[in-house]
C-alpha cells in the first residue's frame, strides 16, 4: 500500500515543474544541454532528499556527475530489495514476477501517478491515437473515436499493476467512446467479451493487450475472422516473460491480420516496464513499418544507451548491449537505470530491442539459486 | 534440432565447431542419420533416436560383458591406468581447443580441469580406489574367503550413465568405475562434457579394443516424445541407473526407472568452507582456487565461506580473498558467458548495493569488467549465485559454524576447512551429523581423490552385488 505523508517540497516542485515541461514543452528535452541540465537538476533534488539512493552513488563513487551518463545506473533488481523513494508513494507497482531465483517481487514506489500519467499521454497519443504530424492526415490512422477493448485487467482489478494503470489512462481518452475489460488477473482472457464488443463497434478498435493474452485470445477465437472496423489498432507489450519460451512477432501479427483484419502497420509494440514510468513504442498506428525494421521511440526526456555486458563501458550506435534508460519522469524514485534488455540505440536515440538478454545453455553440477531456496527454505537435519 | 547427413567435417553453417556426440562399439550397428544440437560453443551430432538401433547397441554391449569379467581385476585397473595416463597427452591442440568450447571454460581453466580429474584415472590413482574398496580385489575375479564364507563381488550387467552439465571429465570417471567392477557402461555425457567423454572413449578403444568394445558413449537431449520413448527403451535394458543432475532430473528418473533396476542419484550440491584466518595464512589463495575452479559449476565448488572471528576479521579476510580472486582470474580466465549471465552479475551486485545502502550489514567487493564478487552479509541473504561469487559470513565460533550450516543440510556436500587447529575433529563429527558427505583442507576442494565417498556413497561398492557362498 501507498505510504502517508507529503514529499520533500525539493521533490514535490520538481515534479510539479517536470509535469508542466512534459504537457507543454516537450520539446525542449530535445536538447542534449538541455536535458543534461534537468538530468543533474534531478540528481541534486534525489541525492538531498533519497538517502538509500544517495548511499548507493556514494558507495559506487560518489563524485559529482559532470554529466547525466555519470550517474551510476541502478541494476532493476535493485528494486526487489528495498524502496526507493523521494518521500511516500500514491501507488506502488509490482514486477510481474520473479527472476534469477530472487524470491520478491521488485517494487516502484510512485509519487505521482499523475506525473505517471503526463510522462506516459504523449507517447501514447502519438503512436496509438496518431494524434499529430503525418498520422492525423491520414484518415485510417487518425482516430477521432474509438471502441477500446483491454485484454489488460482493469486497474481496479490489478491495482499494483503498472501497465494497467496505464491502460486505465488511455481509456479516460477522449477518443474512448467506450472501454470494455475482456481479461480477469485469475481466469484471463473473455474471449465472449472480446467477441461481444467486437460485433458491437461502430468505430475502430483499440485492442490494449500483451502478447500472451493476444494469443490466448486467437487461439480462443479460432480460424473464424472476426474483422475488426477499418482503421482499428492494436498495442501489444511483452507479457511473455516465464510463461511461453519464444515468440514469433511476425508470425503472430500475421494471425491477427488474418483473424482480426488489423494490418500490421496498425500493430504497435510497446517497451516499459514497472521500475519506469516512461515507455518506447515502435510506430504510429496506420503507418508503422514491417515488425523487424522498426525502432523503438521513447518521449524525449528519456535517453538511452547499450553498454558492454562485460564492463557496462557505453557501446557505440548500432553496437547491441545491455540497456540502461535515464528517464526524467522517474524524478521522484531512481533516474538511471541498467535493465536486463539487449538492444542497440541509433543515431537518433531510438532503440532496437534484442530481447532478454540470454542465460547459458550450460549449467554445472552445482546447486542452482532456485534448487537451494526449495530445498533449504525451513528445513534442517531436525 | 536439424538433421545433417553423417559427414566428417567439423564446422557447421551457423560457424561453430561441430563434435561428434557418439562412440558405439565396433560391434554396434552404425547409426544411419543424426542430428544436431547446439552446447556451448560447439554443435553436437548424434545419431536419431531409433530403438531398433538402441536395442542393437545394447545387445553388443551385453556381448562385452563376459570378455570383460574375464579379465583379472588387476589387469584391468594397469589397462585402464595404461588408458587414463595416455589419454591427457592423447588429446592435442585441436582436441583441447574443442573441449573447452564444449564445456564453455577458457582454455587454461580446461587444461587445469582435465589435468586435476585426470590424476584420478592414473593407474596408481585406480589401485587406490580398487584396494580401498575390495580390501582383496580378487574378490572381483571370483569367490575369495570372508571369515567363515565366500564372497564374491559381480558388476549386475549394463550401467546406464546419464549425465548432467559442463564440468569435463564427471563422465569419463562414471566410465571408468563401471568398467572396474566389470560393468559394460552406456554413457550419456553432460551437455558440456561430451567432448572430453568422446575423446576418452575413443582412446581407451585405441589402447585396449576389448575395453572400447564394452563403452558405448551417446548424447541426446532429451525432452521430446521420441527421446522420452528412447530412454524408456534404455531404461529397461540397464541393469543399473547412474544419474547426475538437479533434482527435477533425478525425479523423472527415478519414477521411470524399473523397480528392480538399482539406481545411484548424483543431485546438484553445494560446497561450503570453514576458515580461521589467524590458522591459516594461505587460505585465502586456496579458498580463491575453491570458488574460481570450473567456473564455480562443480558439486565440489565453494559458495559459502563461514569465518571465525568478528566482523573485522571477516572483513579483512574478504579484502585479501577479493585480491586472491583477481589474480586468479587472471591465471585462470572465465570462460566466455552470454550477455544474460553478464547481465545477471551486475542485477546481484546492484542489488546487493541497495541493500548496503538501505543500512543492512552487506558488503561487497569486486572489480568492474572482472567476474568475481565477494559478499560479506547475513546467512538469510546467502544463495548460490555462480559466476565466481563467494558469500563470507563472520561466525563466533566451531558451534555458530554448525548451527549456520545446518539448514543446508539437504544439499550439502563438501566442506573445505582452513587454520582449524583443535577443533578439527570436533567441527568434522558436526558436519557429519548435519549430512556434510566430505571435509577436506581448503587447497584439496576442487579434486577430490580416486577413492572419494561421491556424494556420501562408496563409489565402486554401490556398483556391485554380492554373493555368498557357504
Amino acid at each position: 500500500m501507498a505510504a502517508q505523508g507529503t514529499l520533500p517540497p525539493e521533490c514535490a516542485e520538481l515534479i510539479e515543474e517536470l509535469a508542466g515541461l512534459f504537457r507543454d514543452s516537450e520539446g525542449i528535452f530535445g536538447c542534449d544541454d538541455m536535458f543534461d541540465y534537468m538530468a543533474r537538476r534531478v540528481h541534486a533534488v534525489q541525492r538531498a532528499t533519497n538517502p538509500v539512493l544517495r548511499r548507493f552513488w556514494d558507495a559506487a563513487g560518489g563524485s559529482e556527475p559532470g554529466a547525466w551518463h555519470e550517474i551510476p545506473p541502478v541494476p532493476v533488481a535493485a528494486f526487489r530489495d528495498v524502496p526507493i523513494a523521494s518521500g511516500p508513494a500514491e501507488v506502488v507497482f509490482r514486477t510481474s514476477g520473479t527472476t534469477g531465483g530472487a524470491a520478491r517481487r521488485g517494487e516502484h514506489h510512485v509519487a505521482s501517478v499523475d506525473l505517471y500519467r503526463t510522462a506516459a499521454r504523449p507517447n501514447y497519443r502519438r503512436h496509438l491515437f496518431g494524434e499529430d504530424g503525418a498520422a492525423a492526415r491520414t484518415p485510417s490512422a487518425a482516430a477521432s473515436t474509438v471502441a477500446l477493448v483491454s485484454l489488460i485487467p482493469h486497474p481496479a482489478a490489478a491495482p499494483d499493476s503498472s501497465l494497467s494503470a496505464m491502460a486505465g489512462f488511455i481509456a479516460r481518452e477522449p477518443e474512448v467512446a467506450h472501454a470494455t475489460w475482456a481479461f480477469h488477473p485469475r481466469r484471463g482472457v473473455d474471449a465472449a467479451a472480446f467477441e461481444r464488443a467486437a460485433r458491437a463497434a461502430s468505430h475502430p478498435v483499440l485492442l490494449l493487450t500483451t502478447a500472451f493474452a493476444l494469443v490466448q485470445l486467437l487461439d480462443a477465437l479460432g480460424d473464424a475472422a472476426l474483422p475488426l472496423p477499418r482503421g482499428s489498432r492494436l498495442m501489444e507489450t511483452g507479457g511473455f516473460k516465464g510463461r511461453v519460451a519464444a515468440v514469433n512477432r511476425a508470425a503472430l501479427y500475421r494471425r491477427v491480420g488474418d483473424v482480426l483484419a488489423v494490418p500490421e502497420s496498425h500493430i504497435i509494440n510497446e517497451y516499459g516496464m514497472t521500475e519506469m514510468l516512461s515507455q518506447a513504442y515502435d510506430g504510429a498506428a496506420g503507418h508503422a513499418g514491417p515488425a523487424p525494421s522498426r525502432v523503438h521511440r521513447f518521449p524525449p526526456w528519456v535517453r538511452t544507451r547499450a553498454l558492454d555486458p562485460l564492463d557496462l563501458a557505453p557501446l557505440p550506435h548500432g553496437d547491441v548491449g545491455l540497456l540502461a534508460h535515464f528517464d526524467l519522469a522517474n524524478a521522484a524514485s531512481v533516474c538511471h537505470l541498467l535493465t536486463e534488455d539487449l538492444g542497440a540505440v541509433t543515431e537518433d536515440g531510438g532503440v532496437r530491442l534484442a530481447g532478454r538478454a540470454p542465460g547459458s545453455d550450460l549449467r554445472g553440477c552445482s546447486l542452482t539459486a532456485e534448487s537451494f531456496l526449495r530445498a533449504t527454505r525451513g528445513r534442517g537435519p531436525g | 534440432m536439424t538433421e545433417v547427413p553423417p559427414a566428417t567435417d567439423d564446422s557447421s553453417a551457423s560457424g561453430r565447431p561441430v563434435i561428434d556426440g557418439w562412440v558405439w562399439p565396433p560391434a554396434a550397428p552404425p547409426p544411419t542419420s543424426l542430428l544436431q544440437i547446439r552446447a556451448g560453443g560447439v554443435d553436437i551430432r548424434h545419431p536419431k533416436p531409433d530403438l531398433d538401433l538402441a536395442g542393437r547397441l545394447v545387445a553388443s554391449l551385453r556381448a562385452s560383458a563376459r570378455t570383460l569379467a574375464a579379465i583379472p581385476s588387476r589387469e584391468l585397473i594397469a589397462c585402464l591406468g595404461q588408458a587414463g595416463e595416455s589419454f591427457v597427452g592423447s588429446i592435442g591442440d585441436k582436441g583441447s581447443r574443442r573441449i573447452a568450447q564444449n564445456a564453455g571454460l577458457s582454455r587454461a581453466m580446461t587444461a587445469e580441469v582435465v589435468n586435476g580429474m585426470a590424476a584420478t584415472w592414473s593407474t596408481e590413482a585406480l589401485e587406490g580406489l580398487v584396494y580401498a574398496e575390495f580390501p582383496d580385489p580378487r574378490v572381483l575375479d571370483g569367490f575369495v574367503p570372508d571369515n567363515e564364507r565366500l564372497v564374491a563381488a559381480t558388476a549386475p550387467g549394463i550401467t546406464l550413465h546419464l549425465g548432467a552439465g559442463s564440468v569435463p571429465g564427471v563422465t569419463v570417471t562414471s566410465i571408468i568405475r563401471a568398467l572396474l567392477v566389470k560393468s559394460p557402461v552406456l554413457a550419456k555425457p553432460g551437455a558440456g562434457d561430451v567432448a572430453l567423454t568422446v575423446a576418452f572413449a575413443q582412446h581407451l578403444g585405441r589402447v585396449d579394443p576389448l575395453l572400447g568394445a564394452a563403452v558405448a558413449v551417446q548424447y541426446w537431449p532429451g525432452g521430446t516424445a521420441p527421446w522420452a520413448r528412447w530412454e524408456q527403451e534404455l531404461f529397461a535394458a540397464a541393469d543399473q541407473v547412474v544419474v547426475y543432475g538437479s533434482d527435477t532430473t533425478v525425479e523423472s528418473v527415478r519414477t521411470r526407472t524399473p523397480a528392480s533396476t538399482r539406481l545411484i542419484e548424483h543431485g546438484h550440491r553445494v560446497g561450503v568452507a570453514v576458515v580461521d584466518p589467524t590458522g591459516d595464512p594461505r587460505a585465502a589463495s586456496d579458498a580463491a582456487r575453491a570458488v574460481a575452479l570450473f567456473d564455480q559449476e562443480g558439486c565440489v565448488s565453494t559458495h559459502l565461506f563461514l569465518v571465525l572471528g568478528d566482523r573485522a576479521a571477516a572483513r579483512e579476510w574478504s579484502g585479501e580473498l577479493a585480491d586472491a580472486l583477481s589474480k586468479i582470474e587472471f591465471a585462470l580466465p572465465p570462460g566466455h558467458a552470454p550477455a544474460g549471465e553478464l547481465s545477471a552479475i551486475h542485477q546481484m551486485r546492484g542489488f546487493l548495493e541497495m541493500d548496503a545502502a538501505s543500512g543492512r550489514d552487506t558488503e561487497l567487493w569486486y572489480r568492474k569488467g572482472l567476474r568475481w564478487t565477494v559478499i560479506m552479509g547475513s546467512l538469510d541473504g546467502f544463495s548460490p549465485a555462480g559466476g565466481r561469487t563467494a558469500w563470507v559470513i563472520p561466525a563466533a565460533d566451531v558451534a555458530a559454524c554448525l548451527q549456520a550450516l545446518s539448514p543446508l543440510s539437504p544439499v550439502l556436500q563438501t566442506v573445505g576447512i582452513a587454520g582449524i587447529g583443535e577443533e578439527r575433529q570436533a567441527l568434522a563429527e558436526g558436519l557429519a551429523r548435519i549430512r556434510a558427505t566430505r571435509v577436506v583442507p581448503l587447497r584439496e576442494v576442487p579434486f577430490p581423490g580416486a577413492e572419494w565417498l561421491h556424494d556420501g556413497q562408496r563409489p565402486l561398492r554401490e556398483l556391485v552385488r554380492w554373493t555368498e557362498l557357504h
